[in-house]
């Protein structure tokens, strides 16, 4: 314990010493001012501490629509777009020569030479130099959750699941920077490195997100040539059996020959998107998930409503007049695709997004492990 | 192996061999007695500094029996009572001076109560009291030199190892370091430096060993090395006397202004006695009469010499194969 708060303390005066870090602290501060400056009353939504004014009844302070919106910006652009890409760049930069830095010569005999085991050494040393993106973290969902209550009166607690969750999901990019950091001793190789893989990650995830709505889009038509095909059926088996009706069957009966024929046509195609969805599907399953891991944050702070934030941009939200319920006239075969992606999202497991990436995370550091421990230096 | 207790460093057979074949260690047997000031030597390459990391489990032998303060080499919590300055060493520069002793000594497992008061301490004794509080980054050379020595102390350790702890200090410094090994070998700590400055250690060593391409070519206190060397040399006026050439045990050798050097290799002082009273009653002019000894270059030079050629061994180690 007095080693891991020497390591502790001495990772909090190396952060300190970074200037990227006051950086990123300082724009970190930047953008969580501008979300505080959004403000809502009963006249609608403000902006820029009340410079821009959008005077909409939906966009009150008491409405459910307001609620989402502030929470979704938090959960799309503050956390998906700032923490989870710019921020972590910036983290993954100013990390990268931690562990280079640690095994230099001269730097690391100073350290083996005391009386700890080096694997109890690596471990420490990964686990405090994640409190690089702790710290920022903290203290941006800090400042997130009193604009949430002093705008919205929304208390929202779970605004701190957000240290978690972003800890882990850098701690997946960490890993690779680390494992190619110990191996090269080289920080520029490292970062390299791990940008090509996160994206790749984000290739892989983009070129899955891309066929699955396809794919869906595909499957909805089949689903309606499935109805069409039933309803056909359907007026053939109503139909007399006698020659007066023969034309009108004869009509049926080639209508549901077409449907049938571009049902089978659909199939075929959704097989041959199937040939390289599957091996697209096995490869994120072993990959760390860092956009569904971002995305617990969204599941566990959306609101019990099918509307988001795609819905209130676009200006497809409308209330329902028999339920007094906020819906979105959006029918399309795109939105009911998202619909179902969220849906499907929403079953999959907390094991499966992120135990399987910490596996992936816990692979890497041990062949990491492995190269640190066995090593002269 | 022996694992006498009055060793605080006891090593057998000793082997190194790094990737591409290079033998580093060739088989090294070292002992170093508690209490005492143990000098390093050997040309650059001949495994030093290789040794020393095995000691302090920085690097891994290949083959490696022996002890250190009593427990087996590569004894993890045995390293808690050493003190270890590397060569080139390199501190976190965005500490201070006091973090960076405070840093080292938790790691070495000093209790928070004890690590201010003896960092006050230590840095009172390098003479680094002003700059405890700035950072690395602002110092020189020698205070490095100076911290990393306060920082081998921290753990109040009962070995010492030192990697070539003058190394870009000046001559006060210099001095100051060897005012604190004595000290250091006064409270009963025993002190292991590697160095290349033969003068530093001829200052203050108790025994010496001298690595040559991976083997101890020689080992023991200096006064056992050098004592084959030792001998008496008479100088002279005038030519050499007759008789020296029938004496088995004198050599003369013409010096400069027409003198002569007699050399009696050895060390007894009633031995020459006669020789000095021949030279009285021939009425010789003896211009000086010296005891004489290798210094440790000389030592040094004769280790590191190859004597089929005569010339120094080439620097680095031995390849696999290579001379044994």
């Amino acid at each position: 314990m007095r080693v891991f708060g020497a390591m502790l303390v001495d990772a909090y005066r190396e952060l300190n010493s970074k200037r990227l870090f006051w950086v990123i602290l300082g724009l970190s501060a930047f953008v969580t001012i501008v979300y505080g400056s959004i403000g809502f009353d009963d006249d609608g939504m403000s902006m820029f501490f009340g410079l821009v004014n959008i005077d909409n009844p939906m966009l009150s302070r008491d409405s459910l629509i307001s609620s989402v919106l502030y929470r979704s910006i938090f959960t799309t652009f503050m956390i998906g777009l700032w923490l989870a890409w710019v921020a972590t760049i910036l983290a993954l930069i100013s990390t990268a020569t931690i562990f280079p830095d640690f095994i230099a010569g001269g730097s690391i005999d100073m350290v083996l030479s005391k009386p700890v085991r080096r694997p109890t050494l690596f471990a420490m040393k990964y686990v405090v130099s994640l409190l690089f993106v702790l710290l920022q973290v903290t203290i941006f969902c800090l400042g997130v959750f009193l604009c949430m209550g002093l705008r919205l009166g929304d208390w929202e607690w779970k605004v701190f699941a957000a240290i978690p969750i972003v800890t882990v999901f850098f701690s997946y990019l960490y890993s690779i920077s680390v494992l190619v950091g110990v191996w090269t001793r080289s920080a520029l190789t490292a970062l390299l490195v791990t940008m090509l893989v996160w994206f790749s990650l984000f290739s892989v995830n983009m070129a899955e997100g891309v066929l699955y709505q396809e794919r869906t889009k595909l499957v909805i038509r089949t689903e309606e040539s499935d109805r069409l095909l039933d309803s056909l059926d359907q007026r053939l088996e109503a139909l007399p059996n006698n020659d007066a009706a023969a034309p009108v069957r004869a009509r049926v009966e080639a209508e549901q020959e077409t449907a049938l024929a571009q049902r089978t046509s659909v199939q075929d195609t959704i097989d041959q998107l199937d040939d390289w969805y599957r091996p697209i599907k096995w490869m994120q399953a072993v990959m760390p998930k860092t956009g569904e891991t971002i995305g617990l944050l969204d599941r566990w702070l959306a609101r019990d409503t099918d509307v988001n934030l795609m819905d209130i941009m676009a200006g497809t939200v409308e209330i329902d007049a028999s339920t007094g319920d906020f819906e979105t006239r959006d029918t399309s075969a795109d939105r009911e695709s998202l619909r179902r992606r969220l849906e499907e999202d929403a079953e999959k497991s907390l094991w499966y997004i992120v135990g399987t990436s910490l596996v992936f995370e816990a692979v890497l550091l041990l062949a990491a492990g492995l190269i640190f421990v066995r090593r002269d230096y | 192996m022996t694992n006498n207790g009055s060793y605080a460093i006891d090593l057998h057979r000793v082997e190194k061999t790094y990737r591409g074949k290079v033998r580093a260690l060739r088989g090294i047997e070292m002992q170093v007695h508690r209490g005492e000031i143990f000098g390093l030597l050997g040309p650059n390459g001949a495994g030093k500094s290789t040794l020393v990391k095995i000691m302090m489990t920085v690097v891994r032998a290949n083959r490696a029996t022996g002890t250190i303060l009593g427990r087996p080499i590569g004894h993890k919590p045995t390293l808690g009572r050493v003190g270890y300055l590397p060569e080139h060493h390199r501190m976190p520069p965005y500490l201070t001076g006091h973090q960076v002793l405070d840093f080292y000594a938790a790691l070495a497992g000093v209790p928070r109560s004890e690590r201010r008061p003896r960092a006050r301490r230590l840095l009172g004794l390098v003479g680094m009291e002003e700059w405890a509080d700035k950072k690395l980054g602002s110092y020189s050379k020698g205070m490095l030199q100076r911290l990393g020595l306060a920082q081998t102390l921290m753990n109040d350790p009962d070995l010492v190892v030192l990697d070539e702890p003058t190394d870009g200090v000046d001559p006060v410094g210099r001095r100051d370091i060897r005012d604190v090994l004595l000290e250091l070998r006064g409270e009963g700590k025993t002190v292991f430096l590697n160095s290349h400055l033969l003068s530093e250690l001829e200052m203050v060593c108790d025994r010496v060993a001298i690595l040559v391409q991976g083997v101890v070519a020689q080992q023991g206190t200096m006064h056992e090395l050098t004592a084959e060397s030792e001998r008496y040399e008479v100088a002279i006026a005038g030519a050499p006397p007759a008789w020296v050439a029938g004496d088995e045990k004198l050599r003369a050798d013409a010096g400069p202004n027409d003198t002569t050097t007699l050399i009696a290799p050895r060390s007894d002082a009633e031995a020459l006695q006669p020789v000095l009273d021949r030279l009285r009653r021939e009425s010789r002019t003896i211009l000086s009469v010296k005891p004489v000894r290798e210094t440790l270059e000389d030592l040094f030079m004769r280790a590191v010499t190859d004597p089929e050629t005569g010339r120094p061994h080439a620097p680095g180690a031995a390849r696999n194969g290579g001379s044994s």
